[in-house]
């Protein structure tokens, strides 16, 4: 399994998750989550692109994924910072492959996403500074 | 071993072919990715401040501090630079700050693709935010 799979796993997993969180969200973070979830929507399809431009097969979504019941706009949020977390921490890891296109498609991916957690945690009142996006604790 | 003048010249140069010479001592020179993202870390931290985004310049000091340890026993002076007019100016700094660390990253062949590409997320992140 590649950097690049891996981090499409978890762009499928986090369009999985945002489409279940979002109906818990209202206001202001109900339209950040629906813009990020466009991006998300937005980067599987440049995987996609990516997987077909080197002659790839790409793994498809699976049909769901295990995650925590939500029961409030609180319990949604927390979730989907925990997803912005995983799939920053995913592309964070690809930008060591020494493939030259892996590494590329790996950082841009990387930068996106931890521009997709900064906005998120701006949206629901968290610090946004972080020096680095995506590192293991 | 070399009588005459001759055979010390030849002797002097079948050495140095062989590599048994002293090599002359290297100057160690810095990284040069490391060295301009250190002193963009600076810059931004110091326009971060002055606009009142401690917690941006907070960041950028984090990266400084990690740099200047990897870079030693090279020691990068401070410059003063100039702070940026407005949060506008700032957020095109940092997004041209992300722009330099992510070429880094994809063009080094060192062990610090990762970092480089860290400074370039975080910076993008910033420019995100302020923007």
């Amino acid at each position: 399994m590649t950097a690049v799979d891996t981090g499409l796993a978890a762009e499928y997993a986090a369009i999985y998750a945002y489409g279940a969180a979002a109906v818990h969200l209202d206001g202001d973070p109900r339209a950040m989550a629906e813009a990020l979830e466009s991006e998300h929507r937005s980067r599987r399809d440049a995987l996609l692109d990516f997987y077909d431009e080197h002659g790839r097969e790409a793994a498809p979504a699976a049909p769901g994924y295990d995650i925590e019941p939500i029961q409030d706009a609180a319990g949604a949020q927390e979730l989907l910072l925990t997803v912005e977390q995983q799939v920053t921490a995913a592309w964070r890891a690809g930008v060591a492959a020494t493939d030259p296109n892996e590494r590329e498609i790996c950082l841009r991916m990387y930068a996106d996403s931890a521009v997709s957690l900064a906005r998120w945690r701006l949206a629901i009142g968290r610090p946004v500074a972080d020096p680095w996006p995506g590192r293991p604790a | 071993m070399f009588t005459t003048r001759r055979g010390l010249l030849v002797g002097a140069a079948v050495l140095a072919a062989a590599g048994c010479t002293r090599e002359p001592a290297k100057i160690i020179t810095s990284d040069a990715d490391l060295t301009a993202a250190l002193r963009t870390a600076r810059s931004l931290a110091q326009g971060a401040e002055a606009l009142g985004f401690s917690d941006i310049a907070e960041d950028h000091l984090t990266h400084a501090a990690t740099l200047e340890r990897l870079l030693r026993p090279a020691s990068i002076g401070e410059e003063a630079t100039e702070a940026p007019a407005d949060v506008a100016a700032l957020a095109e700094a940092e997004a041209a700050g992300s722009r330099e660390a992510a070429d880094a990253c994809l063009a080094t062949d060192s062990d610090y693709a990762v970092l480089l590409g860290e400074i370039a997320a975080a910076r993008a992140a910033h420019a995100a935010v302020l923007a």
